[in-house]
């Protein structure tokens, strides 16, 4: 079985697959007979000038596109509403990590049990390039669904977490909170979504997921950490 | 014998012009100002769509490139989509298609039209360098009540001078329909395009006092020190979201209705037949209007309101297919069976009905809340509301502009161009919308005047910016052909696409006083798609 990327990008994924092949299905259905019409119901003087004007409309039919389609959007939205459900809570093993935007970067902050803050990593605005410098990336564990509760401290802004497919706004004087696990370490790209002014499209980040012992390690503040976790495995 | 003591109304003098109550005058003057605002703000399009070629920042600033995108919303929105249908086609055939002299507050329509005039001298305004508003045509708080998003006054003032103007126009309208009919016209036989109008107005009349209230507040906020969206001082932004769409919204409805109206007057008379499920029609524009007060949250499914609201609102929004649904559905039900002539109106006609189809199926996804989480705030949403509101609009308003040239002008549209510009504007847009659609599935935010290099992101905007330059192609082909029509077109017959409905039934262009009398002749069986002889041409 193919290993997933990321949650709850799996479900997001699922989701469009179902919604396309319903869009693709209906576009055919409305779109070919269309067509067809076009075509074969052509003016042609002498021998086809005038409409079929006895017919003002069928209420089998009228009635046939009102029931069925109410049905099909019913089970969508109810779909939707299921995934919606594992979108929205975390899991209870959860990691918490704070995030706050600004204009235009975001500070994460990471917690201990006792939910006090151990390290934090503050970005900074480059309004020309896209390159990130290593330390300020939101590291974070692979395979661990980490929870992020966010707000603002000016405008609204929002964190968009690409490979998870999901956004949450940042909202200042209120805390707002989505969640996402990957399991692939790498890099990724994390983006404000919200319009937040001048710096609006170069308020952008990376996550970088690590294994688990190398995210132990990050949090007590080594930097190198492939050198390190490799040291360690050389030791023992 | 008519024709002899009728003159082109538009050939009266400019101080006729200036101090007219006509209808049909200053639904031209609303018509003729939005089309001119709509190239304007098509051009700012253009620049926006140059600039996302490749990443980086080239032809524009950032802060310039942020007011370009908050003057095309919001130029597109309120001029080219609402006023030249409602305050130009609106007035110019809501009169006359139900046999009526005038509206029913003249006086009150030229006061609508100056409103509209001075919001537009605000418009210019803002094209003063140290006018420019920045803070996009939604204008969120805190940052539009911040120094960073210009000129936040001149937006809250050019909302408030449109508002007044919808308002008026709305109960003038709404009045006109209930008590200026001719003997004969009544619920089941009026035209779509006057039962989608009014049902436009009543969204009008409900909706835009919240608005105006919305940005109240903003102005309040920012100049005189009020609190409503300081978090630091107990107010809350998203309050504003929420006044905000609760009308912004339903507009959409008011933007697109008249349009289906558009549709459903074009599309019988070049099918040769009776709208299909008329009835059914009607019911559905209802439907549109009722529905479209229960959905707002679904602009706002990740802006921290409460999961149950989002939940709710979800249900709500995707229902409004259904309604959408049964008019396409009745559109190429007219078709089945007719003797379809492909008359540059009817392509764009039936351009726009697909324009709209793709439309709806790619709203879906924005209903459906747990798609909505992965592609809010992403170039998808703007793909999808080009397709609506950007091309399904402008397609079936070029229909709605070479179909009553002739009532207007007494002129006809230059069939050649029409096609020509047709197939550009078509094609282009096709190419530009989608890739948009596809570039924002795959992450792409919105609002973006720079982006990392991603490849495949590079080559969707390679592809949108080749879209663009033939969609302008097209606009500017269709422009040619206003003026070719207006200055060397052919003399137009009184009803050159032999239509049943009223409006046609008097000489071309419609004269001063109409139908000459207070009201025409309305026959016992009158309906407006009544197709059962061969025209004549």
């Amino acid at each position: 079985m193919e290993q997933v990327l990321a949650f709850p990008a799996k479900w997001w994924n699922e989701a469009v697959t179902v919604w396309l092949v319903v869009a693709v299905v209906i576009y055919v259905v409305v779109a070919v007979p269309g067509l067809y019409f076009i075509m074969k119901y052509r003016f042609k003087p002498g021998e086809r000038e005038i409409g079929d004007h006895e017919k003002h409309g069928h209420w089998g039919l009228e009635a046939l596109w009102t029931i069925v389609p109410t049905i099909i959007v019913l089970v969508l939205a109810t779909y939707s509403f299921a995934i919606f459900k594992k979108q929205r809570t975390a899991p209870p093993d959860a990691m918490t990590i704070k995030v706050t935007g600004f204009m235009w970067g975001w500070q994460a902050e990471y917690l201990d049990e006792k939910g006090n803050t151990i390290k934090t990593v503050v970005t900074t605005f480059n309004p020309t390039g896209y390159e990130v410098p290593d330390d300020q990336k939101i590291v974070v564990p692979a395979g661990k669904p980490v929870k992020a509760l966010l707000t603002s401290l000016d405008v609204i802004h929002s964190f968009y977490v690409m490979p998870a497919r999901i956004t949450e706004d940042m909202v200042p004087g209120r805390i707002t909170h989505l969640w996402f696990q990957i399991n692939k370490p790498g890099e990724y790209w994390i983006f404000c979504r919200e319009f937040c002014g001048t710096g609006h499209s170069h308020m952008f980040t990376k996550l970088k997921v690590v294994p688990p012992e190398q995210f132990t390690l990050w949090l007590k503040g080594e930097t190198n950490l492939a050198n390190k976790s490799n040291q360690i495995k050389g030791n023992l | 014998m008519r024709e002899a003591i009728s003159v082109p109304y538009f050939g009266a003098s400019l101080k006729e012009w200036l101090f007219t109550t006509d209808h049909k005058k200053i639904g031209i003057l609303y018509l003729s100002t939005a089309y001119i605002f709509f190239l304007v703000a098509g051009f700012f399009g253009l620049i926006i769509r140059f600039e996302q070629t490749s990443p980086g920042i080239q032809l524009v600033q950032p802060d310039f490139y942020n007011y370009l995108l908050t003057g095309h919303g919001a130029v597109l929105l309120l001029w080219w989509a609402i006023a030249s249908h409602i305050g130009g086609f609106g007035n110019f055939l809501l009169p006359l298609m139900i046999g009526a002299k005038d509206v029913a507050f003249p006086r009150l329509n030229a006061l609508s039209w100056w409103a509209f005039f001075g919001a537009s001298v605000l418009v210019l305004l803002t094209l003063i360098p140290g006018n420019h508003i920045k803070m996009m045509w939604t204008g969120y708080p805190p940052y539009s009540a911040s120094g960073d998003a210009g000129v936040t006054a001149l937006y809250v003032f050019i909302i408030h001078l449109v508002g007044v103007s919808s308002i008026a126009t709305a109960v003038n309208f709404i009045t006109t329909y209930i008590k200026m009919r001719a003997p004969g016209i009544n619920f089941w036989n009026t035209n779509m395009f006057v039962h989608c109008l009014i049902a436009a107005n009543v969204i009008q009349l409900v909706g835009v006092p919240s608005l105006a209230g919305a940005v109240t507040m903003l102005l309040l906020d920012k100049y005189l020190g009020t609190n409503f969206y300081n978090p630091a001082k107990g107010g809350d932004p998203l309050l504003y979201q929420n006044v905000f769409w609760f009308y912004s919204h339903p507009v959409v409805y008011v933007q697109i209705l008249p349009v289906f109206g558009f549709f459903s007057e074009i599309v019988p008379t070049f099918a040769r037949r009776p709208l299909f499920g008329y009835k059914s029609m009607i019911f559905a524009v209802w439907g549109i209007t009722l529905l479209s007060f229960e959905v707002w949250i679904h602009h706002m499914f990740v802006s921290g309101v409460p999961d149950w609201a989002r939940v709710i609102m979800s249900y709500t929004t995707i229902l409004i297919a259904v309604p959408t649904g049964i008019k396409i559905f009745n559109w190429i039900g007219t078709l089945h069976g007719g003797a379809i002539i492909l008359r540059s109106p009817m392509l764009y006609a039936l351009g726009g009905i697909f324009m709209f189809l793709i439309g709806g199926l790619t709203g879906i996804p924005n209903a459906m809340v747990a798609i909505d989480l992965g592609i809010s705030d992403s170039l998808f949403i703007v793909g999808h509301f080009h397709y609506v509101l950007g091309m399904a609009l402008t397609l079936g308003l070029f229909g709605a502009i070479i179909y009553w040239f002739p009532k207007m002008t007494g002129k006809m549209y230059p069939e050649n161009l029409g096609k020509v510009s047709f197939w550009l504007t078509f094609i282009g847009a096709n190419l530009f919308y989608f890739f948009q659609m596809v570039v924002g599935m795959l992450g792409n935010p919105r609002r973006y005047p720079d982006y990392p290099p991603i490849p495949e992101w590079v080559t969707l905007h390679n592809i949108q910016t080749v879209g663009a330059l033939i969609l302008g192609l097209g606009v500017l082909v269709f422009t040619i052909g206003i003026l070719k029509g207006l200055f060397a077109g052919e003399k137009a017959p009184d009803n050159p696409w032999q239509s049943q409905s009223l409006e046609w039934q008097i000489p071309s262009p419609a004269p001063v006083d109409n139908f000459g009398e207070e009201h025409p002749k309305v026959e016992p069986d009158y309906h407006p798609y009544k197709y059962g002889a061969p025209p004549v041409f």
